[in-house]
This record gives structure tokens, C-alpha cells and sequence, in this order.
């Protein structure tokens, strides 16, 4: 399937401003998570403490709506997701 | 300008509040003017502006245009049933230099206590839920703020 992939301020940084990622069927949340650790250089030094755990400035919105906790991270993605994630918002 | 060719932008479909968001200009005058009507007693306004502080030439103002369009929505609503009034918000982006207005919140009210609370609400929510992100530009280089 495929997810389209929004990163913006120091994510876009890292990851771009928009791309798609083909994901396997059945994939979750964390799964498109792993693969950004594999497959974009510095993704998890930045989204990821030193224990393994999301930082707490990660924000994720899937099709615009925010994604809390671990059970947001265990939400499992279709194809045409929208997957956003940034840091913390400072408009104004 | 018409709203419909901005970037983003859409019209509250129960009140006249609207939310522009883009490389658009902001003007005062033009958005005050636009405010009045004949139930209408007092205007605010809030403009943030680029502050040449520690060094900061210019900011590069980045915005998730849909979702953020819909957070201020939610926003203006949410000031129209607590405070009673309308309230448009223009939310720049792009690069804007030092001196140059980022947004321009303007609230309509009959009376000008509403005006006031409603201004403030709006730009307190603005800065607290929308996802919009600045970084800084100087002699320093560049950083994102608030990272």
C-alpha cells in the first residue's frame, strides 16, 4: 500500500517536504516508523531516545488528526494514508 | 485581493470569519475595514511581527496549510461562541524579514470588551494548537524555534 509522507520544520529538514512510502499490508504507525529509522539518515537519532522510546516532541497526524500514545502508534495504516509529523508548533 | 485566490484560505460558512493562510500581504487598513458593519462596535487587532532580536535578520515561516486552516477554524468558532464575535486571522508564510507583520488577527464585536477577549483567545489558541513553525535566519545561521 501506499502513505503519503508530510514532514515539516526540523523533520522536513530530514525527511523532506512530502513523498510516499510503499508499506506492506497490515503495516502500523510504528512500522512506517522503523522504516524511517532504516532508510533516512539521522530519522532516529532525532524522533528516538536513547532507551527507545519516541521523543516528546514528536507530533504525528494521520489523515489530520493527532495520533497520542501507544495506541496511536499501534494504529494500523490503509492505502492513501496521510502521515504528518513535526515538533512541537511556535506560529505567531 | 479575493480570498478565493489565495493559497489557502476559506470562508466560516456560519459567520463572516475567515482564515487565510499563505505568502499573502496583510493589510490593516483593508482587514479593519473589511471587519465593520452596522452591529459592529469595536474592532481589535493583533499583528505579530519579526523581531530583529539576538541577531535574527528574517524568519521562514512554515505551515501544515490544511490542518492548520482547519485548527483555526476551529479556533475563530470557538471565539464566536464564547465571545460573541467574528474574527478573521491572517497567517503568513514564506520569508519575511525583520519588521515585517507574520499575522494579523482582527476581532469584531458589539462591544469592545468581547473584541478584546475574543483578539486574545485567538492568537493564545493560535500559538498553542496550530501547526505552524518558524525559523530564525541571522549572522548565527538558521534554527527552528521552539525545538
Amino acid at each position: 500500500m501506499m502513505v503519503k509522507l508530510r514532514a515539516f520544520a526540523a523533520f522536513r529538514d530530514l525527511l523532506g517536504r512530502e513523498s510516499v512510502l510503499e508499506l506492506g499490508e497490515g503495516a502500523t504507525v510504528s512500522d512506517l516508523l522503523l522504516h524511517l529509522c532504516k532508510t533516512r539518515r539521522g530519522f532516529l537519532e532525532a524522533a528516538y531516545d536513547q532507551e527507545g522510546l519516541l521523543r516528546d516532541y514528536v507530533i504525528i497526524m494521520l489523515n489530520r488528526k493527532r495520533l497520542d500514545g501507544q495506541q496511536g502508534l499501534e494504529q494500523q495504516l490503509h492505502d492513501g494514508d496521510e502521515f504528518a509529523i513535526f515538533p512541537p508548533v511556535a506560529g505567531g | 485581493m479575493t480570498a478565493m485566490s489565495l493559497p489557502y484560505s476559506r470562508l466560516w460558512p456560519e459567520d463572516d470569519s475567515t482564515v487565510q493562510i499563505g505568502p499573502v500581504p496583510i493589510s490593516h487598513d483593508s482587514a479593519v475595514a473589511g471587519a465593520a458593519s452596522a452591529d459592529i462596535g469595536a474592532v481589535v487587532t493583533f499583528t505579530g511581527i519579526v523581531r530583529a532580536d539576538q541577531g535574527v535578520q528574517s524568519l521562514l515561516v512554515e505551515a501544515y496549510p490544511e490542518a492548520a486552516a482547519e485548527e483555526l477554524e476551529r479556533i475563530v468558532q470557538e471565539a464566536a461562541l464564547l465571545f460573541g464575535a467574528s474574527v478573521d486571522v491572517i497567517h503568513r508564510t514564506g520569508k519575511l524579514a525583520a519588521g515585517e507583520a507574520i499575522v494579523l488577527i482582527t476581532s469584531a464585536a458589539a462591544h469592545r470588551r468581547e473584541a478584546f477577549l475574543a483578539c486574545e483567545y485567538t492568537i493564545e489558541e493560535l500559538k498553542r494548537r496550530a501547526p505552524l513553525w518558524k525559523k530564525e535566519m541571522g549572522s548565527f545561521g538558521d534554527r527552528w524555534v521552539g525545538k
